[in-house]
């Protein structure tokens, strides 16, 4: 289905995307995970045909370069931020981009209806709200049947109900046995959505593999900000013990990083030890806070 | 071809809602019935229709180069401002198809204008003045939708080339600037007083697309030497009116394909 070889980008002094070859198969879905200016956008406007870049990358067995058109006709793409003629309705549009893509008669409104547009067809695209604009994205993405979607940072700006849309769209598309690329630097998103998970840091896959694999090692980690009444050494090894992990001291707060599902074991532990909080903060694990192991773990 | 037709199709539909083509041929009109009740208040009688169309090539050639260098440079600049650039590219469609579709589809709608603006123009006119020559008429309608596939041409290389729609638009009033007043006002006087040798003639004419569209007009008129003024006049006594009109011709054909074929070389070449 997809295939990428030794791709790169550069932005001037910048390596944006160095080196990066994977495969995706039919009916897969794959998740890009990183921080932000990993390099993700740069490998999903590759594939999209946006950009110039060094390597191979086939979409159905399409060159993007030679046969761009050809290799785009396989590809359903949701940019960030999808920017359509704010002019032009929402039925226009997409009957637009209906013809461009070549769909069947009755596709475009089809796609209206599928993405709950339909109330909304005769508005223009600038009387429509952001989460309404990326549910048009969605319908022009699924036009002409592409067996490709690659959707950057689909949930950005979606409400919750909007987001679980989207994740049954993708879990309806990998049904169909479509592929489906998406980029996220949300990591809760991967276990529900993906099947398997790359994850690039300044340009380079530093991991490639099942989601299941990489929920276990990166996923459902907190780090907890404490500050105590004034037991803090007492508190330490209390603390140690209900996370699991090493805690370190700075001024009156400590940290410490567990798992998310022992959060509340930490707070028990120092309730039952008579350790009262005077403040406390968490910070969820994202892709930017992956642990090392990540950094270690590419598959040939 | 079917994506070029959909683009050239969408650009038609944005132009006649857009209303400029409309604005256009109104104060085209509207400056072309001014010019015809001037000239029969100066009594030039069966002349008049003659007389009103050659002010209203003078008036085409101010206009329909701004007109066209201006939504040219709009064309691709604008799609990269609103971001629907990338929507675009990332369909089944080549950095061609775009560029050629946005080019026709601007070319038709600018065409539309020049003939409404013409034919509203021609029909008031003809109210004041009796109708005597009407094949030059049709003839400088010819010329000025040559002129205006030649700016529009300029105008999409522009569009290619800049960073944004602002950029576009201010190098589009300037090679406006350059061509339609600073060449006549300064240029031609300045090559004339350096060097005024058959070469450099033939290159002042060559060089400016609506010059050429100028001298042309004029040929076809009424090859008056001092109205023709010095590149018109060297290359009529030098070729004739038949070969210099053939040379001016190709001047505006060459204008129309080089700027258009760089602009798609170039695009293709660009990251979205």
């Amino acid at each position: 289905m997809l295939s990428i070889r030794s791709a790169g980008k550069q932005y001037g002094k910048v390596r944006a995307l160095d080196d990066v070859s994977f495969d995706l198969e039919d009916g897969r879905v794959l998740a890009v995970v990183g921080a932000n200016g990993a390099g993700k956008s740069t490998l999903i406007k590759i594939i999209a045909g946006l950009m110039r870049f060094e390597g191979d990358v086939e979409v159905d067995g399409a060159d993007v370069r030679r046969h761009g058109k050809a290799a785009r006709r396989h590809i359903g793409y949701l940019a960030q931020h999808p920017a359509f003629h704010l002019d032009m309705t929402v039925q226009e549009t997409v009957q637009f981009f209906s013809q461009l893509r070549g769909a069947e008669p009755g596709e475009a409104r089809s796609a209206v209806l599928a993405v709950g547009l339909e109330p909304h067809a005769t508005k223009p695209v600038g009387a429509l709200s952001g989460g309404m604009r990326q549910r048009l994205g969605l319908a022009v993405a699924q036009l002409g049947s592409p067996s490709l979607f690659v959707l950057d940072e689909p949930g950005t700006g979606l409400d919750v109900s909007a987001r679980l849309e989207l994740r049954d769209f993708i879990r309806g598309q990998r049904s169909a046995g479509k592929s489906v690329l998406l980029s996220t630097h949300w990591l809760e998103d991967v276990p529900s959505t993906a099947d398997d998970v790359l994850v690039l840091d300044q340009g380079r896959v530093v991991f490639h593999g099942p989601s299941a694999e990489f929920a276990a090692a990166s996923t459902a980690r907190s780090r907890l900000f404490l500050r105590l009444n004034g037991h803090t050494l007492d508190a330490i090894p209390l603390v140690a013990d209900a996370a699991r992990g090493e805690v370190t001291q700075t001024g009156e707060w400590i940290s410490v990083t567990c798992l998310t599902s022992d959060k509340v074991r930490v707070l028990e532990a120092l309730v039952a030890g008579g350790i009262g909080l005077l403040d406390f903060r968490v910070e969820e694990a994202t892709a930017a806070t992956a642990p090392p192991v990540m950094r270690e773990r590419v598959p040939s | 071809m079917t994506e070029t037709m959909t683009i050239f199709s969408k650009e038609l539909r944005d132009a006649v809602r857009g209303r400029w083509l409309v604005a256009f041929a109104v104060t085209f009109a509207l400056v072309a019935l001014a010019l015809s009740l001037v000239q029969q208040q100066g009594g030039v009688g069966a002349q008049g229709f003659n007389r009103t169309t050659a002010s209203l090539i003078n008036l085409c050639l101010l206009l329909v180069p701004l007109l066209a260098l201006i939504l040219g440079a709009s064309a691709i600049a604008g799609e990269r401002d609103r971001g629907t650039l990338a929507t675009l590219l990332a369909q089944p469609l080549s950095s061609t198809e775009l560029v050629m579709g946005k080019y026709l589809g601007l070319t038709v709608a600018v065409w539309a204008a020049v003939m409404l603006g013409f034919g509203v123009a021609g029909f008031l006119v003809a109210l004041v003045s009796p109708v005597t020559d009407l094949g030059h008429y049709l003839l400088f309608v010819m010329l000025s939708a040559a002129l205006a596939s030649a700016m529009l041409s300029i105008g999409v290389l522009i569009s290619v080339v800049s960073g944004g729609r602002s950029q576009a638009l201010a190098l589009a009033v300037l090679t406006w600037f350059l061509l339609v007043l600073f060449y006549n006002l300064v240029a031609i006087g300045v090559v004339l007083s350096i060097a005024s040798s058959g070469e450099m003639l033939l290159a002042g004419t060559l060089l400016n697309p609506v010059e050429a569209v100028r001298i042309l007009a004029i040929l076809s008129l009424e090859p008056d030497l001092q109205v023709l003024g010095p590149l018109g006049s060297y290359l009529y006594l030098e070729f004739g009116a038949v070969t210099s009109a053939l040379i001016l011709a190709g001047s505006v054909l060459t204008w129309t394909a080089v700027p258009l074929v760089g602009a798609v070389a170039l695009f293709r070449r660009q990251d979205a």
